[in-house]
């Protein structure tokens, strides 16, 4: 018998149609994955389900009993939650009293945590899990910190349990140990939702698999019946797109050209915002047309090895380029909050990258008409949609914000190119298309630091990885099969 | 432009109301205001004197925002500019007096520029909010202003808490003896044009900008956030101690406990009601003075005259919170 079923349900925004028509069954005892690109519904849908988005037309029934649709809270008291991408945690609060707060009855009641997470940490017991209750949940590294956020979803009953791409936060041994919670909840008889981006992923761990692109339901299979091509072709409708090709001869490194202008980096150390060591040592090369991949698990000092490299952190150590001194130009890890400023237009957040071009300034002055040529050669270039120049940026896709970004960092033609997490959050399309313009950028003599959680960027890009953990670089990942 | 229609329409509206509200005959009113403000010579030279402090400390709040620097202090530093003035006054009147009026403008602009920058410096480096110490240090250039009337700068009779009266010579021009209309237009006029040029063909107005909207993505491309904030406090301060030295050199050629009428204060909804653009702040600035002018005309007949300035401004900056909660951008393309 089905444990939830969608029929028909349907949503738009203004003009968009979020979701047209959708339908899927989702069966005790089995792990559902949803995938599709941004924009293909994937978000709605999951908010339909939360009751966090309240469908126009359409129903989802729980065991046969419609589900109060809109209603987040009677929806948790029906047996279906959700762990969230962005944790839902109180960082001051111990584990122990976050896991309370989901149980709280009412104001004028008892307050005791320990007592209202019991059964939370016996859970957390029986997966195997060592969590203290009473450690600070702030202090707690990423993968620990989602631990509590999945005892909170699973605390009462659940018959369905939500996971909203909950490996986007994780580093690879993580991802491992999270797909098999997600067997394993599973197997205890729950229904598991997994939205996912990574393919490689839901072919792991799932058993039956929905593919929405625009709103749409464009495949529904078992996953024995599939195969990564199969799913990308149902996401994007056509062929994906030659992913870009990996350096020669894969992970090794470029012939030895001593003569190439080189980044030489030694016993490079820098404290993090919190005046923490992040940097612990450092010591690398990397040379013209070569990418040097940093992997590891995030809050490992990658962001800070970054914004040393792009000269926006004070550091100890030596970091010499030679000969002479680099442009540098940096792909900040959030484009969201260190990338664009939202509401400036796109001529404006491109601006940025022309103050040092002689040609487009005259000394204290801007040479606006020059600018505006310039900026528009940019966006036709990198095909950045845009209805003009003057669209306040906050109001473009992901994939063409991050665009105004890559262009405005490769126009300098950047001798050293920092980039962090660069297709983050990005559909297969817009990836591929910055993955190009990086390797494009390593071809034209860029030396490039590519600094990535995800083991496929690097793979398909970097010519050699360094690992990052606590501020030093270690061989390989502990566990990453990558 | 179709926002700057809705402001002109909405502050109309609002005056309408307001007068309404008030009980006043809102033809007779408006009939009073206009002629108050643009009626003969007289009225024309009113909204303008008024109009002039109003646009350069406007300005001087446009910049500082503009940069996320939300400088309250306009007041202080109108009355630091106008005190600066003074001081070297008193030092140049005897020995250069040719010197004098542009040495009082520079003195004035400089005054108002290190108390602004004082207040910038403390948030950058100390991580005071600007918010706060710019509204404490209104009150300590208050009280620098009157203890230095009743010491080092009282007119030498040393009667009255002011300082001496500047000589003709020195002070701006008047374009006709009858009305207050003095050279010192230009010099706003002048900073309009100064400022819209800063803002929007210079690299330091584009980084000011930048820093204003997002401090952090100035600091990944390497650029000197704290620089840029201190320097519009600078310029902001400069522009609104240089109103300071203006009215000193353009009304009465005194200064004294009453020398600022909120000129700083009321500087802040013209420079949000100008969209913090310097020719919207031109606009706001005339609407305001005419405001101002036309009010007073209405005060000999009706209560409301002398009010009626800060109950429009209400009135007209709640209309624009309203307005912008509701014309957020819209997106293009809508993300999932």
């Amino acid at each position: 018998m089905a444990s939830l079923s969608v029929r028909s349900v349907s949503k738009r925004y203004g003009p968009v149609r979020a979701l047209t028509d959708v339908s899927l069954e989702i069966r005790p005892g089995r792990v559902h994955a949803i995938v599709g690109e941004n924009g293909a519904g994937k978000s709605t849908l999951v908010g339909v389900l939360a009751g966090f988005v309240t469908p126009d037309s359409g129903t989802v029934e729980l065991d046969g009993r419609a589900l109060p649709l809109g209603q987040p809270v009677a929806i948790r008291e029906a047996g279906v939650d959700m762990v969230h991408q962005h944790f839902m945690l109180v960082p001051a609060f111990t584990v122990e009293e976050n896991l309370a707060l989901v149980r709280l009855g009412g104001l004028g009641g008892r307050l005791d945590a320990p007592e209202l997470a019991r059964e939370a940490v016996e859970t957390a017991a029986r997966l195997g899990w060592s969590i203290d209750p009473k450690a600070p949940t702030g202090g707690l590294p990423v993968g620990s910190q989602q631990r509590v956020e999945i005892l909170k979803a699973l605390a009462g009953d659940k018959r369905v349990v939500i996971f909203d791409e909950p490996s986007a936060v994780l580093a690879p041994d993580e991802v491992e140990d999270l797909l098999k919670v997600l067997r394993r909840l599973a197997d205890e008889g729950k229904a598991v939702v997994l939205i996912a981006h990574k393919l490689s992923e839901v072919l792991a761990v799932a058993d039956e698999v929905t593919v929405l692109r625009h709103g749409r339901v464009a495949l529904s299979t078992e996953r024995a019946q599939t195969d990564a091509e199969a799913l990308a072709t149902a996401m994007v409708g056509d062929s994906p797109g030659q992913r870009h090709a990996p350096p020669a001869s894969g992970a090794t490194t470029l012939p030895d050209r001593a003569d190439r202008p080189s980044l030489t980096v030694s016993g490079l150390c820098a404290k993090g915002d919190r005046g923490n060591t992040a940097l612990d040592g450092l010591d690398f090369t990397v040379r013209a047309g070569e990418v040097l991949g940093v992997g590891g698990v995030d809050g490992n000092g990658q962001v800070e090895l970054a914004e040393v490299l792009a000269g926006v952190r004070p550091f100890t150590g030596r970091a010499d380029w030679t000969p002479g001194r680099p442009r540098v130009g940096y792909i900040p890890q959030d484009r969201q909050s260190d990338g664009l400023a939202l509401s400036m237009s796109v001529f404006d957040n491109a601006l940025i990258a022309g103050l040092d071009d002689p040609s487009l300034t005259r000394g204290p002055f801007l040479r606006l008409g020059a600018l505006r040529a310039w900026a528009q050669g940019l966006v036709d270039r990198f095909q950045v949609k845009t209805p003009n120049l003057a669209q306040p940026v906050g109001g473009l896709s992901g994939g063409n914000q991050q665009k105004v970004v890559v262009a405005r960092t490769l126009a300098t033609r950047p001798d050293l190119l920092v980039a962090v997490n660069p297709t983050r959050g990005l559909d297969l399309k817009a990836s591929a298309f910055v993955h190009d313009q990086i390797a494009a950028a390593a071809e034209a003599g860029a030396a490039v630091v590519l600094v990535s959680t995800d083991m496929d960027e690097l793979a398909a890009l970097a010519h050699r990885t360094v690992y990052l953990s606590r501020g030093r670089f270690v061989d390989r990942l502990v566990g990453a099969d990558a | 432009m179709k926002r700057a229609l809705v402001t002109v329409a909405g502050l109309l509206l609002a005056l309408v109301l307001t007068l309404a509200v008030f009980g006043v005959d809102v033809r007779q009113g408006l009939s009073l205001i206009a002629e108050g403000a643009f009626g003969d010579k007289f009225g024309v030279a009113r909204t303008l004197v008024r109009a002039t402090p109003l646009v350069l400390c406007g300005l001087g709040m446009a910049i500082a925002w503009r940069a996320g620097m939300y400088n309250i202090g306009g007041e202080g530093q109108y009355v630091l500019g106008g005190l600066a003035g003074a001081w070297v006054a008193k030092a140049l009147v005897g020995p250069a007096p040719g010197l004098a009026n542009p040495a009082v403008l520079i003195a004035a602009a400089l005054g108002g520029a290190l108390f602004a920058g004082l207040a910038g410096w403390l948030q950058v480096r100390r991580g005071v909010q600007v918010v706060i110490s710019t509204i404490l240090l209104n009150f300590t250039a208050l009280q620098a202003l009157s203890w230095a009337v009743r010491g080092p700068l009282q007119e030498p009779k040393g009667q009255l808490p002011l300082t001496e009266r500047l000589p003709d010579t020195v002070m701006f021009q008047r374009f006709d003896p009858q009305t207050d209309l003095h050279a010192g237009v230009f010099v706003a006029v002048a900073a309009v044009v100064l400022t819209a040029l800063l803002l929007w063909a210079t690299k330091a107005g584009y980084l000011l900008r930048l820093v204003g909207q997002n401090p952090r993505v100035a600091r990944a491309n390497r650029v000197d956030v704290g620089r840029a904030q201190i320097g519009a406090m600078l310029v902001s301060g400069g522009l609104c101690g240089l109103a300071g030295g203006v009215d000193y050199l353009g009304l009465i050629g005194q200064v004294g406990d009453g020398f600022s009428q909120n000129w700083g204060f009321l500087a802040i909804p013209v420079a949000l009601l100008g969209g913090l653009d310097p020719l919207g702040v031109l606009a706001s600035g005339l609407y305001f003075g005419a405001l101002m002018a036309g009010g007073e005309g209405l005060a000999r007949f009706n209560q409301l005259g002398p009010t009626l300035v800060y109950v429009i401004q209400a009135v007209a900056v709640l209309g624009l919170v309203a307005l912008n909660a509701r014309s957020r951008p819209k997106p293009v393309v809508d993300d999932d």
